[in-house]
């Protein structure tokens, strides 16, 4: 894992520095009386300094062949992300019981490979329930869509 | 007295039917989300938020904390059962509690994790009553400077007791602090990284982000990777321990008890390491160590009695000082601060209903588990058998709710998706999610902590070492900073705990 190792420590300190940029913006004040940038400041420039260590650590190892892919399916993930967010912007305008039946259908019918009809039943049922449980019977605020 | 006259007045409060209710509702899922791996008590807490709404301000927390030490319970069932800790304060109980069950003796392994652990929650109770009280005045000292020590000492806790690299958890403890300054400056209100961002001038909210780190990247690890699901298939019997195993585990249940409720007061500990040390500590004092990890009973009995003590003991700076010392507790202050009341010194006084009746119902609780785990147990035994691609829409579903209803709006929903890719990515590369998520809510304490103290001082540090209490707190911190270097045998105890579970 260390290629990896380099991949993530190398991730951390390219964020650090861009905090550390946007940090300088802010007024920083000094060291009696702190301003708004102090803080992060020092915290960004400590995260930088870090992930500038777990680097070194990372490149002085020899750099291992690439580990076998793990078994599994990464477009399972992937494909499941895109759905949740497709899923995220449909909420407010289709309403919570149409985009969650949709987002449930798809994860039963392509991620679990039900067949259609009892994807379709069991989208719907999850959906509706899980609405009048949280909606009604719990008085949690969900968008109501075109059918308020 | 006094004190016997406040638990009595707790038991009046516990035992109104709702408040009874919250206690069984919050004690049922608890358990129920402990035995499921892949959703654990601090997403549930988090999810329910809302729910409370409708509810009182005691019923509502009656009802978290139950949540959160009846996941204590249920992630020993799975840990036992399937070698799948319920949830991480169950890892090491899969050590011995697995091999008991391959042995055929799964019923005694249960029935000494439910023992154990309700004896331990029963003492853990009766230590928060002891204890609160009289902290509560000393917490009435406390200024910004003592609260910035204690903070400090908290930070080095979570680092330097983390059971993977000290650095890489730095690295994720300083992230989260970073995270934590996202939204208006504490003291003055001016943005900060908000990139002209509406949301983001709130800041990033604390349930998107642990529903991310926990709750999503948890479900998407799993989707990639697939869920094994085998049940050992054995007929349970015989639940209750025999004489032999009691006089074994007796012992280690006390102290796995003690041990536990004092480092769960200690800020940034939680109830995992206590677990660990538990078990190495066990060990180390048994006098056949060797029977360790071949299906020893005092090896589910100690840790499991720990992490319910420690659960105990994380209320305590909680309600004396309304300092959220790990995540689950961030997300009960989160409980109390919706229903408008500020955990703190203050609270024994101003809610005396709330202070006494949590901690009675804590130990209603406890009874309710009891009776609740062992005839059940086959129950929550079938619900593993449950598809994942059933639970796992689920569960995402769950925290969709969740994040949404807190504020209605669907960029928190966006938050926490990126949070989930971050957490799993996390996960890939070895990074805990823990030390992140304390920071950022204890980061932002420890800012406008310091920042006030400097205000107090005119700007001179030595406020922070010229205050007893606050030197105290530091000394604290820096020995515990420099004692794994000091003391040989400390650091080969948590070196050996390390080893020991793979970690």
């Amino acid at each position: 894992m260390r290629g990896a190792d380099r991949v993530s420590s190398f991730v951390l300190v390219v964020f650090a520095l861009v905090a550390v940029n946007e940090a300088r913006k802010l007024r920083l004040g000094n060291l009696s009386s702190p301003g708004p940038g102090f803080v992060p400041l020092c915290l960004a420039v400590a995260l930088a300094l870090v992930g500038m260590i777990l680097l070194w650590h990372a490149l002085r190892e020899p750099a291992l062949p690439a580990p076998p892919a793990e078994p599994g399916a990464r477009w399972k993930s992937v494909v499941s992300l895109a759905a949740l967010v497709a899923y995220t912007f449909a909420l407010e305008p289709a309403g919570f019981v149409l985009a969650t039946a949709a987002l449930l259908y798809f994860f039963f019918r392509v991620l679990d490979g039900q067949r259609w009809w009892i994807a379709l039943a069991s989208a719907v049922a999850v959906s509706l329930l899980s609405y009048l449980v949280f909606a009604r019977a719990l008085n949690v605020r969900l968008p109501e869509g075109p059918w308020s | 007295m006094e004190l016997i006259g406040g638990l009595l007045y707790g038991f009046s409060v516990c035992f109104t039917p709702a408040n009874l209710f919250a206690c069984f509702v919050g004690v049922f899922v608890g358990t129920l989300i402990g035995v499921l791996p892949g959703i654990g008590p601090v997403a549930t807490m988090s999810l329910l938020l809302p729910v409370t709404y409708a509810m009182s301000p005691t019923a509502s927390i009656i009802m978290m904390a139950g949540i959160y030490y009846g996941a204590m319970y249920g992630g020993s069932t799975t840990s036992i059962l399937v070698n799948i800790p319920g949830e991480a304060a169950s890892v090491v109980t899969c050590l011995d509690g697995y091999q008991m069950a391959r042995q055929g003796r799964a019923g005694p392994a249960l029935g000494i994790a439910a023992f154990g652990s309700f004896i331990a929650g029963t003492f853990s109770v009766l230590g928060i009553m002891l204890l609160a009280p009289p902290l509560t005045s000393v917490a009435l000292r406390f200024g910004p400077p003592e609260i910035f020590a204690l903070l400090v000492l908290g930070f080095t806790m979570v680092t330097y007791l983390t059971a993977g690299s000290k650095l890489r958890a730095v690295a994720m403890a300083l992230l989260g602090m970073l995270l934590g300054t996202v939204g208006l400056d504490p003291i003055l209100a001016t943005p900060r990284f908000t990139f002209g961002s509406v949301t983001l001038g709130d800041g990033l909210g604390l349930v998107p982000i642990i529903m991310g780190l926990f709750g999503v990247s948890e479900v998407l690890l799993n989707i990639e990777r697939g869920v094994t699901q085998e049940v050992f298939e054995t007929r349970i019997k015989g639940l209750l321990p025999t004489r032999e195993d009691w006089k074994i585990s007796a012992a280690p249940i006390a102290r796995g008890t003690v041990l536990g409720f004092f480092l769960g007061i200690l800020p940034g500990i939680g109830a995992i390491i206590p677990t660990f040390i538990s078990y190495a500590l066990e060990r180390r004092l048994s006098r056949h160590p060797e029977r360790f990890g071949t299906g020893a009973i005092e090896g589910v009995a100690a840790p499991e009695a720990a992490n319910n003590a420690a659960t105990g003991g994380a209320m305590i700076p909680l309600l004396t000082l309304g300092i959220a010392p790990n995540v689950v507790m961030a997300v009960l202050l989160g409980a109390f601060l919706i229903h408008g009341v500020q955990p703190g010194p203050l609270l024994i006084r101003e809610h005396p209903d709330m202070f006494w009746g949590v901690i009675a119902s804590m130990y209603v609780g406890n009874v309710i588990l009891l009776i609740l785990n062992l005839p059940l147990i086959g129950l929550w035994v079938q619900l593993l058998r449950v598809p994942y691609g059933l639970l796992f829409p689920l569960i995402l579903l769950f925290c969709i709710i969740g994040v949404y209803s807190e504020a209605g709006n669907v960029w928190d929903i966006v938050v926490m998706l990126a949070f989930g890719v971050v957490g799993l990515l996390m996960k890939k590369y070895g990074y805990e999610a823990a030390p992140l998520v304390l920071a950022f809510v204890l980061g932002r304490m420890a800012e406008e902590s310091l920042r006030q103290s400097l205000l107090l001082s005119h700007g001179h540090f030595d406020i922070l070492v010229t205050r007893p209490l606050a030197t105290a707190l530091l000394v604290v911190a820096l020995t515990v900073m420099v004692l794994p270097a000091l003391a040989p045998p400390v650091r080969r105890l948590l070196g050996t705990v390390g080893e020991e579970t793979g970690t």
